[in-house]
């Protein structure tokens, strides 16, 4: 019963901190469509596979090995107006205090980029990340759960076939 | 003629085969030669290609697992860095 009770516990914190896309819906219209969903153990299989000798391989390495799900869902569109406001809506009112806070929120003007970063904190420390980035053409939402450093994350760009993103101005 | 040499020649005479020899003998050389594999053998190749077959596909998982994780990274981290660009810019 105490084991049940503990895996039930462990199965709801790791549901609170995935949240629910809802996107679905927006890969017909899409031209391009990045649907990433990958679990705890589908993680540490992988990280078997980057060598710990070479320094940006064991970086990706070492990122991984405390995390306990990356999901990812990313749409490109060839025209605008492709995904509306309610869809990003429907990720960002799961994101709410106080388990998750918005840290970092860029809006951009008629026909910019917006982006949102919001943490999940638990206990003092962060157990997951959701980034929601928009464009006219585009529409990209992250969730990685567990504990993770964004400084490391950012610093992978550059390296390793992660590209310094540089978009036109 | 001595005893030896009278042996000798009785043992090496001439004698003509036995009736349908060369019937025998034609069949015996037609027939294919069936080499039969010891059980043993054939289950360890098996074995050994079951193997080899699994540690291959593992690899083939291992190495399409690693491919999404560096996507992940890329569009993660991607994001993020233009997020940073932006800040600074707002910043400036």
């Amino acid at each position: 019963m105490r084991r049940f009770t503990l895996v039930a516990v462990c199965a709801t914190a790791l549901y609170a901190q995935q949240f629910k896309f809802n996107l679905d819906h927006l890969a017909a219209k899409a031209s391009d469509t990045v649907d990433l969903s990958l679990n705890g153990s589908t993680l540490q299989f992988a990280a078997k596979f980057f060598s710990g000798k070479d320094p940006d391989e064991a970086k990706v390495k070492k990122l991984i090995s405390s995390i306990e799900g990356i999901y990812i869902k990313s749409f490109e569109f060839k025209k605008d107006g492709s995904w509306s406001p309610a869809d990003l809506d429907s990720v960002r009112n799961q994101l709410r205090a106080p388990e998750w806070s918005r840290i970092v929120g860029v809006k951009g003007g008629e026909g910019a980029e917006n982006a949102e970063v919001y943490l999940r904190n638990e206990k003092g420390k962060v157990t997951g990340v959701a980034i929601l980035y928009s464009e006219p053409r585009e529409l990209t939402v992250v969730n990685i759960m567990g504990p993770i450093d964004l400084e490391q994350l950012a610093a992978l760009s550059g390296h390793f076939g992660v590209p310094k993103v540089k978009l036109p101005k | 003629m001595d005893w030896l040499e009278q042996e000798l020649k009785s043992a090496l005479a001439r004698k003509e085969p036995s009736p349908g020899f060369s019937a025998r003998v034609s069949t015996a050389a037609r027939r294919p030669r069936i080499v039969a594999w010891p059980r043993w053998m054939a289950a360890a190749a098996a074995v050994i290609l079951i193997a080899g077959g699994a540690a291959g596909y593992r690899q083939y998982q291992g190495m399409v697992a690693k491919e999404k994780v560096m996507l992940a990274m890329r569009i993660a981290s991607g994001k993020l860095n233009r997020i940073q660009e932006q800040v600074m810019q707002v910043s400036r």
